[in-house]
């Protein structure tokens, strides 16, 4: 006897590559998306500092925006710049 | 008192006594009254009035009782001496007991007309004594006027006296073998009209009463006739002081015929109205028949030209002509005393049947409307709500019937209902224990979003469009009644008109159109389904599973119905509870553009190698669903080894994807999915499709065509006992057989090369089949809700047990309101009483509990 597979449907989740779970910020799970989206993933990404921390992109922006001086990384307080 | 005088009173009694008796006696010969003058006013002055008013009388009497009376009754002895059986043979004669009555009737009234020229010859000689005498001595007369009522009175007693118990039968027949008559004779007339005349529900308007009451044509001298011997025969009866007993008769017949004609007309036929025929045949026959009646009696005093006498007593008529209004007022009587009738047998015979009715709705809807306008008409609602409730507890909420089947019963329930009772009320205690019934089911949650969310008809009882689910249906009725809406307003005031002119309506408040249509739309269908699960959430929740299980178990990303039904349920549920189901769906849609992207980089990447071609398989086969996994229920993980072929797939295809997606990355869920596999044998070849672990499993019988289960196991990397329930899809189909192995635990499983031997004959011709995994055969992807609950429940099961060991037993309230109570710390206590029941029967399930009379208590 011979198998022959015609055709192999699987199911695979997908999964930030983070060191953390959750965002700092907003406290959702990365694999979850920031308070103000409606989809995860492509459409809520993640962005990580020099520092190495990461968040959701929408979360930092928010953040850097809203702080009048130089803004500090949430976790680390150290200067935050956008990981190239 | 002299002696002289004496003689003289004796002489003229003996006198009066001769001659009263001539004249009873007598053949026809009044001669007597001048004769008898002189005497009586002799008697009279000597006071004797009273002897000769009570000896005439008596002398009357005796010869009515002896002559008269005994040759009527005599007419009837045959039929009244008869056995019950043998009674029967003279109904069946043609013209009995008609011929016989109108003889005896005949005879009785001759000679009663007769007696009552003697009374009055009587009274004349005592009137003109009285004319003589001084005013004030009248009194200690005897009264002329008293004599003839006095003798009525005495013909009744007499033969009420001698009545024969069967006489009032024989009556009763005559008058119900008459009207049958009439009914024939009538029906052509009435049959015609049917044709020409189709306006429904049409009360009786002073036309329509004409129409009917119009007698022409052939029938009429033939039905006049007829309905002439019948007015004879009611008046010889009532001369003979037999009224109340005739009209008895008359009655009970006329009712009796409009009960056969309902039960005729109405018959097991669901898909036609008929209470319009049945008010169309009471104008026709039984008022037609009354009004000729009580018109030939004089009860009723014909008006106008010709026949068309009778006006609607609602028809505006000058009040000032007594003597008409009257006997019209008795005949709208008995149409209002009729149409009752007819309602009511209607009614109750739509309500005795009214499960099959709804079994069969919505074609049987002409049947709810009857019984709508019945209800409104006799106002008998509980007698529908209780006879329903007992029929549903013997014929649906039984162990038989599947919980699709109540479902579909109940959801019908709902939509005839609703028209009998727009506002509900009905609907609320009929549904009751429907409701009650279900949540004591299992899989109760799940039938209902089936029924609302799947169209494939995995219901038994498929009724409506094909692809079509309850949700599609309740949407499109919406519609339609918006669309309606703009009609209604155009028909207000006719509507209105037509309430105002149903003066019987009930209930004043349900008379307002406007707020009946509103009503009737608030009849929520899927309100009503969710109150039985307890709570949208979770119906929601349930769906949820439901979706991720079908989405799962898909072999392409085709998703249109399912976006259809969340588009649905968002705009009955809210788009936020939704939201899940929707990141689900919208995963599908990602993966679909994903593994396009993926798959196409890849057989790029593999053309550019050539020696690669000769892959064992190619990328071409797979595809993958990429999930969310934060957004969708909890995934049953297991592990499994699959082919060193496929791994290769998937590791490849993850690559890929880590490399177009950074950085997002993949993590397999290698027992999810399905497979379709081609087992090629000699010269044949049958398609399969299963989930991967059985795919796994048939694939290394390629390298080995024998494996233990043990080493099997080990090798695809599942738990011994999974394995064996896994195989026994293989064997089961044929293509593996198993023996005895090695350990008695362990057992050999081994490849049938040519399947059975019946197949082989078919070698030549390559017969390919294809198999699909059925429901029970296939694997479940994702914990069930139950099983969620299950595992949530779990913490407060020690404090249930306690409980109950204080307390002995406890209703399902009283422990809900106790968990709530005392639960309060982590994990304080969040479920709803139907999550609480059906975790409780879980642990009746499970021998833990018991319940009696509706308590639970621990099992000993
Ligand atoms: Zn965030
Ligand atoms: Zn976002
Ligand atoms: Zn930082």
């Amino acid at each position: 006897m011979k198998v022959k597979i015609l055709q192999w449907h699987a199911v695979a989740s997908w999964t930030w590559d983070a060191q953390d779970e959750t965002c700092g910020i907003c406290r959702m799970a990365f694999d979850g998306c920031c308070p103000d989206c409606k989809f995860p993933g492509d459409d809520c990404p993640l962005i990580w500092g020099v520092c190495n921390h990461a968040y959701h992109l929408h979360c930092i922006l928010k953040w850097v925006n809203s702080q009048t001086s130089t803004p500090l990384c949430p976790m680390c307080r150290r200067e935050w710049q956008f990981k190239g | 008192m002299e002696r002289e005088d004496a003689d003289g009173a004796l002489d003229s009694w003996a006198q009066f006594c001769t001659l009263s008796n001539e004249l009873l006696a007598g053949d026809g010969d009044l001669a007597v009254g001048p004769r008898l003058a002189p005497v009586v006013g002799d008697l009279c002055t000597r006071g004797l009035a009273t002897l000769v008013r009570d000896y005439f009388l008596h002398s009357l009497e005796e010869t009515f009782r002896n002559h008269a009376v005994k040759k009527f009754w005599q007419h009837f002895h045959p039929y009244c001496s008869a056995s019950t059986v043998d009674r029967i043979k003279f109904c069946v004669k043609e013209h009995w007991p008609e011929e016989i009555l109108s003889k005896a009737l005949e005879d009785i009234c001759l000679e009663r007309g007769y007696q009552e020229k003697c009374v009055l010859v009587l009274v004349q000689v005592l009137q003109s004594y009285e004319d003589r005498m001084p005013r004030k001595k009248i009194k200690e007369v005897v009264c002329s006027s008293s004599l003839m009522p006095r003798y009525q009175l005495m013909v009744s007693s007499v033969l009420l006296t001698t009545l024969p118990l069967s006489f009032p039968d024989i009556l009763n027949i005559y008058f119900k073998k008459k009207l049958e008559e009439l009914n024939s004779i009538m029906a052509g007339s009435y049959e015609s009209d049917q044709l020409v005349d189709h306006e429904p529900f049409q009360r009786s308007n002073t036309s329509d009463w004409h129409s009917g009451m119009d007698i022409d044509g052939s029938e009429v001298s033939e039905n006049s006739s007829l309905v002439k011997n019948i007015g004879k025969v009611v008046r010889d009866l009532r001369c003979i002081g037999f009224t109340s007993m005739t009209e008895d008769a008359y009655s009970s017949a006329i009712i009796w015929l409009l009960k056969s004609k309902v039960y005729e007309l109405a018959g097991d036929d669901y898909r036609v109205s008929v209470l319009w025929c049945v008010k169309k045949w009471i104008q026709a026959v039984p008022l037609q028949f009354l009004h000729a009646l009580l018109t030939y009696l004089g009860d009723s005093v014909d008006h106008g030209s010709g026949s068309s006498g009778l006006k609607s007593p609602l028809a505006s008529r000058p009040s000032s002509f007594p003597g008409i209004g009257v006997p019209s007022e008795a005949l709208v009587r008995w149409h209002m005393r009729l149409e009752y009738f007819a309602y009511e047998t209607l009614q109750d015979l739509r309500i005795g049947k009214l499960f099959e009715i709804i079994v069969d709705y919505p074609e049987s809807s002409p049947a709810i409307e009857d019984l709508k306008l019945c209800l409104e008409y006799t106002g008998q609602h509980s007698k529908l709500v209780d006879s329903f409730i007992s029929s549903l507890r013997y014929r649906l909420l039984t162990a038989g019937a599947s919980t699709n089947d109540i479902l579909h019963q109940y959801v019908s329930t709902i939509k005839a209902l609703r028209t009998i009772d727009p506002t509900g009320v009905f609907l609320e205690a009929v549904g009751e224990p429907i409701r009650d019934y279900l949540r004591g089911r299992k899989d109760t949650i799940k039938c209902i979003v089936t029924m609302l969310t799947d169209g494939s008809g995995g219901s038994g009882s498929g009724t409506g469009n094909a692809g079509d689910n309850l949700l599609e249906e309740l949407n499109r009725d919406a519609e339609n009644q918006e669309n309606a809406d703009y009609d209604d307003h155009a028909n207000i005031d006719e509507k209105q008109a037509w309430l105002n002119s149903e003066s019987w309506e009930p209930d004043p408040v349900e008379a307002d159109p406007l707020k009946g249509n509103r009503n009737r739309r608030k009849v929520d269908i899927l309100g009503l389904m969710v109150s039985i699960i307890g709570s949208k959430d979770q119906l929601v929740n349930e769906y949820r599973v439901m979706l991720a299980e079908k989405l799962l178990n898909k072999s392409d990303f085709e998703i249109d119905s399912d976006i259809r039904t969340l588009e649905l349920l968002k705009i009955h549920f809210g788009e936020s509870s939704m939201q899940k189901c929707e990141i689900m769906l919208n995963d599908l849609i990602d993966s679909k553009r994903t593994n396009s992207n993926i798959k196409t980089s890849l057989l790029k990447s593999s053309q550019t190698v050539p020696g690669q071609e000769e892959a064992e398989v190619s990328h071409d086969v797979l595809d993958a669903t990429i999930i969310s996994s934060n957004f969708w229920p909890p995934i049953q993980i297991e592990d499994l080894v699959v082919p060193a072929s496929v791994d290769q797939l998937l590791s490849d295809y993850a690559k890929r994807f880590h490399q177009i997606k950074t950085p997002r990355k993949l993590l397999w869920k290698k027992n999810l999915g399905t497979v379709k596999l081609e087992l090629q044998f000699d010269g044949r070849s049958v398609q399969f499709t299963v989930a991967p672990v059985h795919a796994a499993i048939i694939m290394r019988f390629q390298e080995k065509s024998s494996w233990t289960s043990k080493a099997l196991a080990t090798e695809i990397g599942i738990p011994m006992d999974s394995l064996n329930r896994r195989i026994s899809f293989w064997t089961s189909k044929g293509v593996l057989t198993e023996s005895a192995g090695p350990d008695a635990d362990d057992r050999t499983f081994t490849v049938v090369d040519s399947m059975s031997d019946v197949n082989k004959d078919s070698i030549v011709n390559e017969r390919m089949a294809e198999y699909q995994m059925t429901e029970e055969e296939g694997e479940s992807s994702v914990a069930s809700v139950e099983e969620q609950l299950k595992k949530e429940m779990t913490v407060y099961e020690k404090y249930i047990v306690g409980m109950l060991t204080n307390f002995g037993s406890m209703s399902l309230d009283r422990i809900h309101n106790t968990l709530k109570m005392f639960c309060i710390a982590e994990p304080s206590y969040d479920k709803s009483l139907q999550q609480l029941q059906s975790f409780l029967s879980g642990l009746v399930a499970d021998e833990k509990l018991e319940t009696r009379d509706g308590l639970y208590l621990l099992k000993r």
